[in-house]
């Protein structure tokens, strides 16, 4: 069973990353979801044993280098969400649907705030309401994947 | 999980519960030393270029996994285009090279008849630009950065530096290059600057990115300027790195305002910046000058005025304050080797007759 979690983190992220690798433009790429992180804080939430903050920030890595930003850029950010993400795990499993969803909805404006600040230090101006887009895409693709039957809850209390 | 649990068990004494190794907030505070340390390196020491491009090696793979599907899209669209589309197509590329034929034969008149002309006026040559078809595999996913990748790289003897052009304009140029992909960063990010040349006039002046809404600016041209709405701005090719006479873009606001000496001038690219995936990466041999250049001491004046141009390009904003005088810039800077030289020395002598020469 472990194995086979380990085999399904890995894929999952796998397949996360050629998402974010697709010739992405115009409105999809603005609306477009971190998917990557979306998959972070799931295996956070599931299997907190496998996935951790380093995971996250090793992801983030993988991150920056596709992106072509400066590198630790996303590290960062990735890694102030999954502490946050981890802290409230216990209690985040025990959450039904829609307080889940608010709060996964939160994990995802924090890791682009933390963006943003870094990106206002390396001298960009502010972008507009819109720059937020991609957290809303993110929880609409989470509540999909819920009704779809992914399981974010109870059972991982087994672990 | 079970064997995992019994570890935990006989390594720490606790229930597996607590057992998690470090605390996340030591983690945290780890990793993100760890982010920032990196960011520090990257940004400000630029050691980890290297480290990147070969990294880079493996994710290309995933950028051509990730193409596959948009790809089998396009293959199989075509391959199913209809017979009657198909002809059509072909009978309007037929016309179009015909036009474009037409006025081929006329550029080679005229590319003789220029050379000829250079070499009445001693003048040094144009630059032959290298073109190299690439297509856009990647879109970099931040939104303050208008980054896109190509699949041509150093193997392809793409260097960084590079313009990058469409069938309309100026799109962009190379800014870092990978074994076989290559990142382009558009005309449109806020640290790229182009030096453009309005047709209708011959004004010299520097464009920069808007960074946000796929605009470009001309700042700091005073509000008197003679600018219209509508010109066509093209690339002056002074700064060696740009072919001249590249279309960029076209003004499409000028606002004057009383509290500001400068006019803000909204420019929109010509060149199809989101719309192609299909692009020309143009790059400018740099032995070329070397040959080209009449003498050895002309050499070192087109090299001194290079330096100063990119000098104007990259040191933003107090250096571009003159942007309007550009083209009298490089004359007092490519002036001063001689100044130095006239000095009274005894080396001065004999170095004067040979650079006459």
């Amino acid at each position: 069973m472990h194995n086979n979690k380990l085999k399904s983190i890995y894929f999952s992220l796998f397949v996360a990353f050629i998402c974010l690798l697709f010739p992405w433009s115009g409105l999809a790429l603005k609306l477009r979801p971190d998917f990557m992180l979306l998959v972070i804080i799931y295996w956070l939430l599931r299997a907190p044993n496998q996935c951790n903050v380093g995971t996250a920030w090793f992801i983030g890595l993988c991150v920056d280098l596709a992106t072509g930003g400066i590198f630790g850029q996303y590290a960062l950010a990735y890694t102030i969400t999954a502490f946050f993400a981890v802290i409230y795990q216990r209690r985040l499993v025990l959450f039904n649907a829609t307080q889940q969803l608010v709060y996964v909805f939160l994990l995802l404006v924090i890791s682009q705030i933390v963006l943003l600040i870094l990106k206002t230090f390396a001298g960009t101006e502010p972008p507009g309401w819109g720059y937020f887009l991609p957290s809303i895409t993110g929880v609409f693709l989470w509540q999909i994947a819920v009704t779809l039957g992914l399981n974010t809850g109870r059972q991982s209390r087994s672990n | 999980m079970l064997p995992g649990f019994h570890q935990n068990l006989e390594q720490q004494q606790a229930p597996a519960f607590f057992a998690r190794g470090p605390s996340p907030f030591a983690r945290l505070v780890f990793f993100a030393a760890l982010s920032l340390a990196l960011m520090a390196t990257d940004s400000r020491l630029k050691y980890l270029n290297s480290v990147r491009e070969n990294l880079m090696v493996f994710l290309h793979p995933l950028q051509v996994i990730a193409n596959a599907p948009s790809l089998l899209y396009q293959f199989t669209g075509e391959y199913f285009s209809t017979h009657h589309y198909l002809l059509n197509e072909n009978a309007e590329l037929k016309k179009q090279s015909l036009q474009q034929q037409i006025t081929l034969q006329r550029l080679k008149t005229l590319t003789l008849e220029n050379a000829n002309l250079r070499d009445l006026l001693q003048a040094s040559k144009t630059m032959e630009e290298t073109s190299t078809l690439g297509e856009i595999i990647h879109v970099g996913r931040d939104s303050f950065t208008k980054k896109v990748v190509v699949n041509r790289g150093s193997k392809q003897q793409i260097i960084a530096g590079a313009a990058v052009v469409d069938a309309n304009g100026v799109i962009g140029q190379v800014t870092r290059t990978y074994p076989s992909s290559s990142e382009v960063t558009l005309i449109t990010d806020k640290s790229l600057a182009i030096p453009i040349q309005i047709e209708r006039n011959g004004l010299r002046a520097i464009a920069f990115g808007h960074g946000r809404d796929n605009t470009l600016d001309l700042p700091y041209l005073p509000a008197n300027v003679d600018i219209r709405r509508g010109d066509k701005l093209i690339t002056s090719g002074i700064d060696g790195i740009y072919p001249a006479g590249l279309a960029v873009a076209t003004v499409t606001d000028i606002k004057v305002t009383p509290d500001s000496p400068f006019a803000r001038i909204v420019c929109a690219p010509t060149g199809g910046i989101e719309n192609h995936r299909q692009v020309l990466l143009v790059s400018i041999p740099q032995t070329e000058t070397v040959i080209d250049s009449a003498s050895p001491d002309n050499h070192q004046l087109a090299n001194t005025t290079k330096r100063t141009i990119n000098k104007t390009t990259i040191t933003k904003k107090p250096a571009v304050g003159q942007s309007t005088n550009l083209s009298a810039h490089p004359k007092p800077a490519a002036g001063k080797p001689l100044d130095s030289n006239s000095k009274p020395s005894p080396a001065n002598v004999t170095s004067k007759p040979h650079a006459q020469q």
